[in-house]
């Protein structure tokens, strides 16, 4: 015998077409219409899992979002989803759900074992057993308690799902299609307004959908069409509010076809629409599958065809849930009403009478009984009688949905009119209706709609009156007639009486709470962990925030609520990722040269954001090897490298001159056209922000070039100066780095490569002097040779717009063969810099000043720069300051590490140091590894050995400081 | 002559129902900058009439031109404005930029699944011209007619741009 039974008619159900799904294994079957909840249940699948902690046999609560208990894997292998809701799950052919929590099975669960424990189980448990006896004992005990208690877990490989974010924009959002919602947004649309509308089920229509009334669904129907033909609404289906933010920005999340969709929607105007949940009744043995909230059991029926199979009780404190037993009578089962208040309504006694439904007046529930399913309850009171039945319907009555409201931090306040928290308020462009606010007739929900959408209208500003709304043809609104217990649970009671479903907390674990000092519904919520886990307490919250109130002899609005944050239902990462994942985590930044590179042997390596060239196979298999051949051929030959990655800026401007003049330390007032300068700039506090060269392109017209790493932030630097402080200068500046490409011809040969290169171009000794600087045209386009060296070898930087720029390369390196030129890359560009002594990105670490890096003197001391004044400040001068340094290794044998800490020689290898590596490199030249770092003191210590420590492999080198410029200090190779 | 060679030269164009994605090469781009309203008035002289604010783009006959900032256009067309007076700055962007045509039914949606922008028939009409980021990076975008946009990306980004691009049309196209 099952408990629930498919109707042979009603409902919103196919039933021309059958839908083949799967439950642990089992094949079942369902029709479109049905959810996974309601089809297991007209399989007769009435225990579908097991519960978090004493893995109790649990069943559907609810038909909603607010489902503590009927929670499964859905779908399988990479696609599998752990803790949905059958409840929220449209029912699909092929659709695949597992339960969780239990094993072997829900039927047969192994771990239930944790019931016999149960007793010493309670609140508090976990934390006052698992914290000894020693230190760490909470690490060990941890695997197994998490084991042990749980939900569905998460697949370790990649997501199968796919996941998009899109930004919207509209003029009123209205959350949820009930009534009310249906009604704001019609009128909204009326008026011309943009409106998106977001429900969260699979159907619109909200509680209608859970109703039999003809001119409900009439009104329904009727409301929908138009809403469809009106072109600037836009109605969204499995689309979950989650979250409301500053600026009225709200995460709607969608379930699509392979995915989902995260809508991050712009509102002019909210309308709340959420409705209310129906909160449970307390009383032992509460959680038996076959006890369901009333509006559950109206829902399944009415919508899903799906019955009790003979006989209900259902457990009341209200008016609104006789409507269930109404339904259940009319659908032919047997309905007994346990009525926890005295004297219910006339005319529901009448209607009751009418269907032969019997009442128990100031009874409820006393105990259920059953084991995997329910069986029979025992009322309290005077009726304390024993009745058989499939099912128990219960209603506390209704919680208006004040989540998303209260996200704004707003909180909710407490209405004893529906004993219930309501909205506190709203934000001045937000409008509540319906159930949200605690009205709960299908005429106020209407009106309540309307109203918001009027209102909403007017927070846009659209002033157009829309047509009023036709209410629904059903007769006026009932009072809401609830009267809630005032007595305190009676814990004495045998078996646990839950108030949170999903974390097992009892009316019991409350009381320890209470007893133990936990008082604040925050502390209570923390130490019982009421309220967590999937649902986060939307059928618990408000029972535990009356008990708590009642133990402390104080009301549930002083008592309060807990806080309300995003998300309203639990929402996959993947869904906030979206689809910067993977290939699309980030932007890869791709030189002109990339494809040249990619087609000619050469292996990548990030930087930043940048692929760079890091080398190529002509000169070896790994890095290690390449690089110092491609360093030997720039020393001895000529090479080519990529350099497009220099940051690039256009200077132009009658005031262009000066302007650099402020921003570099040296002078650039006077620099000649022609020429470039290597400058340095400092930021306002006297730190170094960047070096690079900039050649005079004209009297007005400069070509900055930065370091790779902080062009951007220079580029902006430069922007803010012109835009916030000298606003007097005329000057205008423009990002270059994507215009230019460039390279660097590098080797005592380079100049013999260029000749060949261009030999229109006059690039002699005389030409083309060191920091020389000079356009060509060539092939159609200009060329901008640069005589500047990073290597320390005779070289050029050649530059063209980016079109061309793999036209140049290919053109110099063919020009250039008899030569043996050929690329090098970024590992050997670096190192042959590290020899030269030349700065760069790791030695500028946004702490160093002029000095340490062993640049003051290049500073101009009689005009005014950027950072000038603080520069000098006490701390920046001081004598012990982390400076630049060259570093010789002295044990051939070992391999010097970059960021090794250094440490003077007879000091504990213990702690930071004296100061670090930035850069390290074999050199071709020394034979030996060389580095720069920067140490305590600076070239003060010149000549002292020195100990590089690397910790993480337990290594260290004795190392001799000495001059960073450890090639031609003289500079004669570049100057040749 | 150096032949010139797209970032996107290895990107395949995107065409399913509803929704186009190619390379629209073979432009010239030209910042021009200055300042006092004669350099304007040199502008309008060489590439016509200038539009008024910033976000809106003026189709003239041989240029479209975009007031990008205060001071600052770009002249789009198939050759750089000649003619120019001193009093103007300029600085060639043709290089530095990919123009992505993004068109068909779909194209409004697959902008709006990589930027923040209303891209409402009613809020982005053809002639105007936003400037905004897509992937992290900066892009503007040209609502050149009701179904079709240009989007002008930075060169360096421009192959991850389009890559998002697509990406994200195929999800448009696949029902997501």
């Amino acid at each position: 015998m099952t408990a629930f039974r498919r109707l042979p008619g009603g409902g919103r159900i196919d039933r021309s077409r059958t839908l083949g799904f799967t439950f642990d294994g089992q094949r079942l079957f369902g029709r479109p219409g049905d959810t996974l909840a309601s089809a297991l249940l007209a399989n007769g699948k009435l225990l579908v899992g097991r519960s978090f902690k004493y893995h109790r046999p649990r069943g559907f609560l609810s038909a909603g979002i607010e489902e503590p208990n009927g929670l499964f894997t859905i779908g399988e292998g990479n696609r599998a989803e752990p803790n949905i809701p059958g409840t929220m799950v449209p029912l699909s052919d092929g659709l695949v759900a597992r339960s969780q929590n239990a094993w072997p099975s829900p039927a047969f669960d192994l771990m239930a074992v944790n019931s016999i424990a149960a007793p010493i189980l309670g609140a508090g448990f976990y934390y006052k057993t698992f914290i000894g006896p020693f230190r760490k004992s909470w690490m060990f005990y941890e695997p197994f308690i998490r084991k042990a208690a749980g939900m569905g877990k998460a697949d370790a490989a990649p997501d199968g799902a796919r996941y998009d974010v899109e930004y919207g924009f509209t003029d009123v959002l209205v959350i949820g299609s009930g009534p009310a919602g249906l009604a704001a947004a019609l009128t909204a649309g009326r008026a011309g307004a943009k409106v998106l509308l977001a429900e969260q089920d699979s159907e619109l229509g909200g509680s209608l959908l859970a109703e039999t009334s003809e001119a409900l669904e009439r009104w329904r129907t009727d409301t929908l069409a138009e809403l469809r033909s009106l072109p600037r609404v836009t109605l969204l289906t499995r689309a979950t509010a989650q979250g409301i933010y500053d600026g009225n920005q709200v995460t709607v999340a969608q379930h699509v076809a392979q995915g989902q969709l995260l809508h991050v929607i712009r509102a002019r105007s909210i309308v709340h629409a959420a409705g209310s949940l129906e909160r449970p009744l307390v009383f032992s043995n509460n959680d038996r599958p076959g006890v369901m909230l009333s509006s559950a059991v109206r829902s399944y029926l009415n919508r899903h065809a799906v019955a009790p199979a003979e006989r209900a009780v259902l457990a009341t404190n209200n008016d609104a849930a006789y409507s269930t037993a109404f339904a259940l009578a009319e659908a032919g089962v047997a309905v007994t009403i346990a009525e926890e208040r005295m004297a219910p309504a006339g005319d529901l006694l009448a209607q009751a009478a009418a269907l032969g439904i019997a009442i128990f007046p100031n009874a409820g529930i006393a105990d259920t009984f059953g084991g995997s399913q329910l069986k029979a309850v025992r009322l309290k009171g005077r009726h304390s009688v024993t009745i058989d039945c499939d099912v128990l319907a219960v209603s506390g009555g209704w919680n208006p949905a004040v989540h998303l409201s209260s996200h704004g931090g707003i909180k909710p306040k407490y209405d004893p009119a529906i004993a219930a928290f309501v909205p506190g308020g709203f934000a001045e462009t937000h409008f509540g209706a319906g159930g949200t606010i605690g009205h709960f007739g299908w005429q106020a929900c209407v009106r309540d709609g309307e109203t918001a959408g009027k209102g909403a209208l007017a927070a846009c500003g659209i002033g157009k009156s829309p047509r009023a709304i036709d209410p629904p043809g059903v007769r006026d609104d009932r009072a809401y007639g609830i009267a809630v217990s005032r007595d305190p649970f009676d814990v004495s009671l045998p078996g646990k009486a839950f108030v949170d479903f999903q974390h097992d907390v009892t009316a019991k674990d409350i009381k320890v709470a209470h007893q133990e000092g936990f008082h604040s519904v925050e502390h209570l919520k923390r130490y019982t962990t009421l309220g967590m886990a999937t649902d986060q307490g939307k059928t618990s919250n408000v029972n535990a925030i009356a008990m708590m109130a009642g133990l402390r002899g104080i009301g549930p609005e002083a008592a309060g609520t807990t806080t309300f944050r995003p998300p309203f239902s639990p929402l996959t990462v993947g869904a906030l990722a979206g689809r910067s994942v993977g290939k699309h985590f980030r932007p890869v930044r791709r030189s002109p040269l990339h494809d040249w590179h990619a087609r000619n042997g050469c292996t990548f390596i990030e930087a930043g954001l940048w692929m760079r060239a890091w080398y190529y196979d002509w000169a070896g298999p790994t890095p290690e090897t390449a690089y110092v051949r491609e360093m030997e051929l720039v020393r001895k030959g000529v090479g080519i490298a990529d350099v497009s990655t220099l940051g690039k800026i256009d200077v132009q401007g009658p005031d262009a001159a000066e302007f650099l003049n402020r921003v570099y330390v040296n002078g650039f007032a006077k620099l000649p056209v022609g020429k470039a300068r290597y400058g340095v700039m400092l930021n306002d506090d006297g730190i170094v922000l960047d070096d690079g060269t900039t050649s005079r392109i004209s009297d007005t017209q400069f070509y900055m070039t930065t370091t790779t790493a902080q062009a951007g932030e220079v580029m902006s630097w430069l922007e803010y100066l012109l835009q916030c402080h000298w606003t007097d200068l005329k000057v205008h500046v423009a990002s270059l780095t994507d215009e230019w490409g460039g390279m660097a011809v590098s080797g005592p040969d380079s100049r013999k490569a260029l000749e060949l290169a261009f030999p229109e171009a006059d690039v002699s000794n005389e030409g083309l002097p060191y920091m020389g600087v000079k356009d060509i045209p060539f092939g159609g386009t200009t060329v901008r040779l640069m005589r500047l060296s990073f290597s320390g070898e005779l070289a050029y930087e050649v530059h063209c717009p980016a079109n061309f720029t793999i036209a140049l390369w290919e053109h110099i390196l063919q020009a250039a063969a008899p030569l043996g030129i050929r690329p090098y890359g970024l590992e050997a560009l670096a190192s042959l810099r590290i020899e030269k002594g030349h700065v760069a990105g790791l030695e500028l670490d946004h702490r160093n000043s002029l000095d340490d890096l062993g640049l003051g003197k290049m500073a101009a001391r009689e005009k005014p720069y950027i950072g000038k004044e603080l520069r000098f400040r006490e701390a920046m001068q001081a004598p012990d300051r982390w400076s630049l340094v060259g570093l010789e290794a002295l044990e051939p044998g070992k391999k010097l590490r970059g960021a090794s800490i250094l440490f003077a020689a007879d000091d504990e290898i213990k702690g930071h140091g004296r100061g670090y590596i930035t850069s390290v490199t074999w050199s071709t030249e020394l034979n030996r590894f060389i580095a720069l770092g920067l140490y305590q003191g600076g070239l003060r210590h010149e000549g002292e050995e020195i100990i590089a420590a690397f910790p993480l492999k337990n290594e260290q080198v004795r190392l001799r400081i000495v001059s960073p410029h450890f090639i031609d200090k003289e500079g004669t190779r570049l100057h040749a | 002559m150096l032949d010139a060679r797209s970032p996107l030269a290895s990107a395949y164009s995107f065409e399913a129902k509803d929704i186009a994605i190619r390379e629209e090469g073979g432009f010239t781009l030209t910042q021009v900058a200055g300042f006092g309203k004669g350099f304007e008035k040199s502008l309008a002289e060489a590439v016509g009439k200038l539009p008024a604010r910033i976000g809106v783009a003026q189709a003239n006959d041989a240029f479209t031109v975009l007031r990008i900032a205060p001071q600052q256009f770009w002249c789009v067309g198939e050759a750089a404005p000649a003619g120019l007076s001193g009093e103007c700055l300029i600085t060639p962007l043709s290089s530095g930029r990919c123009r992505i045509r993004v068109e068909g039914a779909h194209a409004r949606r697959t902008l709006a699944r990589g930027s923040a922008i209303d891209f409402d028939r009613s809020a982005f009409k053809p002639g105007q011209f936003v400037m905004t980021g897509i992937h992290h990076t900066p892009v503007l975008i040209h609502c050149v007619d009701a179904e079709v946009f240009h989007v002008y990306a930075m060169r360096t980004f421009a192959l991850a741009v389009w890559e998002w691009l697509v990406d994200a049309a195929e999800g448009l196209v696949a029902g997501n």
